[in-house]
């Protein structure tokens, strides 16, 4: 990666030190807080209560949540689909859509040979990907983290796992493993550090999706799909 | 400046006048201010623990300030190992220079945006349009605005509060020839379709940022519409602009925060969207910048540092204690003539953009602490408003009536001196006789208008009580 | 138990029957009362619109004035709260500092005292009529003080207590805020004031003489026929 360009900083860290009373800091101890009131919620408890949570909240917040099994998933999600009026349909390129869900004859079977056309990114096409993506009527992706607390899936994205996926088609489909269900961002965040610790790249977007776009700017009445997706469906598989 | 909006032309008093009979406006804040506070202290009271999360959101406001340079270097190592620019920007001017110079390199004609205060606070949009570019804002509500000819938002976030659908509506049709009707999900529609649009064409997104992450050189935007990520993800270019403060050490702070915040401001435990940027697209990657920017701004927050004000860089911007103002809530954003309304405007406004022009704004608060109590980072607001307050005092308020003044002088006189204070208080009851209507003060002089213009006046005990609690005890001690 | 009544400003100039319904009150529950007659105000309304160097000689008066006492007490939160506030004005002053500290540890709101330090929850008092209590801001959020007023009501016997909606919303007083922004007071009170009548009371209490006042000169002005009174009242009535 090509390094960037820093300008302006030592006058200005310097202004700061000074207002502070002190010389600029070469090092600093990491901080030790005294509260951590984030460790307390759904402290133990067990993946049921987790994802009953889970499906509490997101159904709080506009979201569509179907619980399945690994066995029923092509199924559900295929069920899914037809309720979003269909294709085109546009999903990551990841192989865990097979080894995992078993949705490859799914997508590249049945659907095509329904006429539902489904487009799998491929960073090769370029610019190609964003125009699929802006026409697609829903997009597939998979939950890293899903939070309790909020309802809400954590994506990361890389050069397979396009970010505007998520945001460009009306419809979004979620695929959630019910082990990836934790309490709160919390453990997400912990995760995410952990990574950075072992060396790994924090991934260049990672984003948070707790239900639909939505807005309150017109007298305070909620719209839902206001620039990104209008439906969102978190299908939870139990036995992953 | 751009902290002052198009209103602060009028004289603080003659703004309250215009605002405190918009019926409409007066109601819609009630209503939103209502609806956000009456979710919020749900939240809080399934969470149970809330005064710990506060405590937590304010020592890590506190340890960061206190470390600010600290942090602000590792953020900025970390964001150039990404790929990333940063530029330090010291006042408005540099950072719009800094931004200018990186379109015009672009040769970009079309910039999108997504929410951001401090944008506001340099006047970038105008920079921009001087130099021939179309700045579109792609939040609904900044957009709204901005279509009616620049109104300026009057809630920071809740933009449009002061105005009705029909209104929008009326915008709608006259800048786009919308047809349809007023009903929101329709005008929402209306504004996707040409958005849309506009995120696919631009050349250069801006954003604002949270909070930025030091330890990974990450940025954090939070957000109902989306509209941000699509700022993010589709132009070339991106530009995040912060204000210098907005850091934190880790993930780990960041999700404390951003949960304070959505829970504050909106009472959701998480928006619909919160999103972490780590530097420019990575190779292969087709969605995201190729040019990431990130412009840190100072633009007189240094000059808050290492003094009594300091407490208010905590800020995370969530608008909890505009919400909770009583006079917020009657007078509307608008009155106060700066980007930043209610209690931490007051605070910020003058520190930011000087005392001259802004020192009838510490007046427009009860002290009533409200403010104070629902800081989700333990901002002392009212004291610091009261603080301002000795400041405007001791400068030499030009605008402070004479008779204010005086009867300050010769009441702070009175309450240090025996002998002055029995006089006049002796004196109290026939002096106010001619006011005095059926036992009451209905039509007072002097600074005793403004009160007896709205409400009547007990008359002064004609014994006072102390006279009669030496006959009580036959002396006291 | 020897206790020094602070009385306040206003209630010493403008309401009188305040400061005696506490005196008797207070000796009715067993206290020795005295007026330390140095005491003139706590200097809030002068400290609170900016004016903190002028009011230092009558603040530090009022810390002499009470030096002597076991306990101080006062029909008001606000000035009470302001008593307190002492310690933090006076913190780098060598004498009034550590004064100010032995101030603020003996001083209570009139209510705060019957219930924390005679720990006396019913005062034997008698009063007929449907009740609502507005908590001023300064006595809850500042001092801190807000269930022993409550304790207190709903022992009184024949008092119908009904709470007021959005009780904790300031009622647009604010001191020196009222005459110098006295549109928006106005429409903040105005608010209160529809609270009140949606309780159906037929009287408004509360322990601040200060916000009593400009909610009842409001409802005068605009006809409400609901009785302010403060809550020394209620609780000496027999």
């Amino acid at each position: 990666m090509q390094q960037g360009t820093i300008q302006n900083r030592d006058a200005f860290l310097d202004t700061i030190a000074r207002k502070l009373g002190r010389s600029r800091l070469a090092s600093l101890e990491a901080p030790r807080w005294k509260h951590h009131p984030q460790e307390e919620f759904m402290k133990g408890a067990s993946p049921d209560e987790l994802l009953a949570a889970f499906k509490q909240n997101a159904a709080g917040v506009n979201c569509e949540v179907t619980v399945t099994t690994k066995a029923e998933v092509p199924q559900t999600v295929y069920g899914s689909i037809k309720n979003f009026g269909g294709g085109p349909v546009i999903t990551w390129k990841d192989a865990r859509f097979e080894e995992w869900f078993g949705l490859g004859k799914l997508l590249k079977e049945q659907l095509p040979g329904e006429n539902i056309d489904v487009f799998e990114w491929d960073y090769t096409l370029g610019q190609q990907n964003i125009e699929r993506a802006n026409t697609a009527k829903c997009s597939i992706t998979i939950s890293e983290i899903t939070l309790a607390e909020s309802g809400t899936a954590v994506v990361f994205c890389d050069k397979d796992r396009g970010r505007t996926i998520n945001f460009l088609p009306e419809n979004s489909i979620i695929l959630v493993p019910k082990s990836s269900i934790v309490p709160r961002m919390t453990q997400a965040a912990r995760k995410i550090r952990e990574m950075v610790k072992n060396g790994q790249p924090v991934p260049s977007c990672i984003n948070y999706i707790t239900g639909p776009s939505k807005s309150s700017d017109i007298e305070m009445k909620l719209v839902v799909g206001v620039h990104g997706p209008v439906r969102v469906n978190f299908i939870v598989v139990e036995d992953l | 400046m751009a902290i002052k909006t198009k209103f602060a032309e009028d004289q603080f008093k003659i703004r309250v006048e215009k605002k405190i009979n918009d019926a409409f406006m007066r109601g819609a804040v009630a209503n939103a201010t209502d609806t956000i506070n009456g979710r919020k202290r749900q939240l809080i009271f399934e969470m149970g623990n809330w005064e710990d999360w506060r405590s937590h959101g304010e020592e890590i406001r506190h340890h960061v300030l206190e470390n600010l340079d600290y942090y602000l270097f590792q953020f900025s190592e970390n964001v150039a190992k990404n790929g990333g620019h940063v530029f330090f920007a010291k006042d408005a001017a540099e950072a719009n220079r800094y931004i200018k110079e990186v379109v015009q390199k672009k040769n970009a004609k079309k910039i999108i945006k997504a929410k951001s205060m401090v944008t506001e606070e340099i006047g970038m949009n105008d920079s921009l349009e001087e130099i021939g570019c179309e700045v579109v804002e792609s939040d609904l509500g900044e957009y709204i605005l901005q279509l009616d000819d620049k109104d300026p938002p009057s809630h920071i976030v809740v933009p449009t509060l002061h105005k009705n659908k029909d209104q929008m509506r009326a915008v709608f049709k006259r800048k786009l020839n919308y047809e349809g009707t007023s009903k929101p999900e329709e005008l929402a529609l209306m504004a996707r379709k040409v958005l849309r649009k506009k995120f696919l064409e631009a050349d250069v997104g801006v954003i604002g940022c949270n909070f930025a992450i030091a330890e990974t050189g990450s940025t954090t935007l939070v957000t109902n519409e989306g509209n941000a990520d699509l700022v993010a993800d589709l132009p070339e270019t991106l530009i995040v602009c912060m204000g210098m403060e907005r850091i934190v050490p880790t993930f780990e702070e960041m999700e404390v925060l951003v949960g304070l915040l959505t829970r504050s401001a909106v009472g959701q435990k998480l928006t619909s969207y919160v999103t972490n940027l780590t530097g420019p697209r990575r190779e292969g990657e087709v969605d995201g910048p190729e040019e990431f920017h990130v412009v840190i701004v100072d633009n007189g927050r240094s000059d808050i540092l290492g003094t009594e004000f300091q407490p208010v860089l905590q800020c995370i911007r969530c608008a909890a204690c505009i919400n909770i103002c009583p006079v917020y809530r009657h007078i509307g954003g608008h009155a106060y003539g700066s980007i930043y309304p209610g209690p931490i405007g007051i605070v910020l406004t003058p520190l930011l953009d000087g005392y001259e022009d802004n020192e009838e704004l510490p007046y427009a608060s009860t002290l009533c602490g409200a403010c104070t109590e629902v800081c989700p980072v333990k901002i002392p607001l009212h004291e610091l408003i009261r603080r301002h307050r000795d400041i405007v005092v001791e400068r030499g308020s030009k605008k402070a009536p004479f008779m204010e003044k005086m009867m300050m002088k010769a009441i702070s006189t009175g309450i240090s001196n025996p002998s002055l204070y029995n006089m006049a208080s002796r004196m109290a009851f026939s002096a106010v006789k001619p006011l005095t209507s059926d036992g009451k003060i209905t039509k007072g002089i002097g600074p005793l208008k403004e009160w007896t213009d709205s409400k009547n006046l007990p008359r002064p005990n004609k014994e006072r009580f102390r006279d009669w609690f030496k006959k009580h005890k036959g002396g006291a001690r | 138990m020897k206790v020094s009544l602070f009385s306040t400003c206003l209630v010493d100039m403008i309401q009188a029957d305040i400061g005696i319904a506490t005196v008797e009150l207070l000796e009715r529950l067993g206290c020795d009362v005295d007026f330390p007659e140095g005491q003139i105000c706590c200097g809030q309304p002068t400290f609170n619109s900016g004016y903190l160097k002028q009011t230092i000689p009558a603040m530090k008066r009022m810390i002499d004035a009470f030096e002597k006492s076991e306990y101080v007490v006062s029909p008001s939160g606000s000035c009470t709260y302001m008593l307190h506030e002492y310690q933090e004005i006076f913190k780098d002053d060598p004498v009034y500092g550590p004064k100010a500290k032995v101030l603020a540890e003996k001083s209570y709101e009139l209510t705060q005292f019957i219930v924390e330090v005679l720990g006396i929850e019913d005062v034997g008092a008698n009063f007929k009529g449907k009740v609502t209590y507005h908590p001023s801001c300064h006595m809850t959020r500042l001092l801190g003080v807000e269930t022993p007023p409550l304790t207190l009501l709903k022992n009184v016997k024949n008092l119908e207590y009904v709470e007021l909606p959005y009780k904790e919303y300031c009622c647009g007083f604010g001191g020196t805020f009222s005459v110098k922004m006295g549109r928006i007071s106005e429409k903040i009170v105005d608010e209160k004031v529809e609270h009140v009548k949606e309780t159906g009371a037929e009287y408004l209490t509360g322990a601040d003489f200060g916000c009593l006042m400009n909610i009842q000169g409001r409802m005068e002005r605009i006809g409400v026929p609901v009785k302010a009174v403060h809550i020394a009242h209620i609780l000496n009535s027999r």
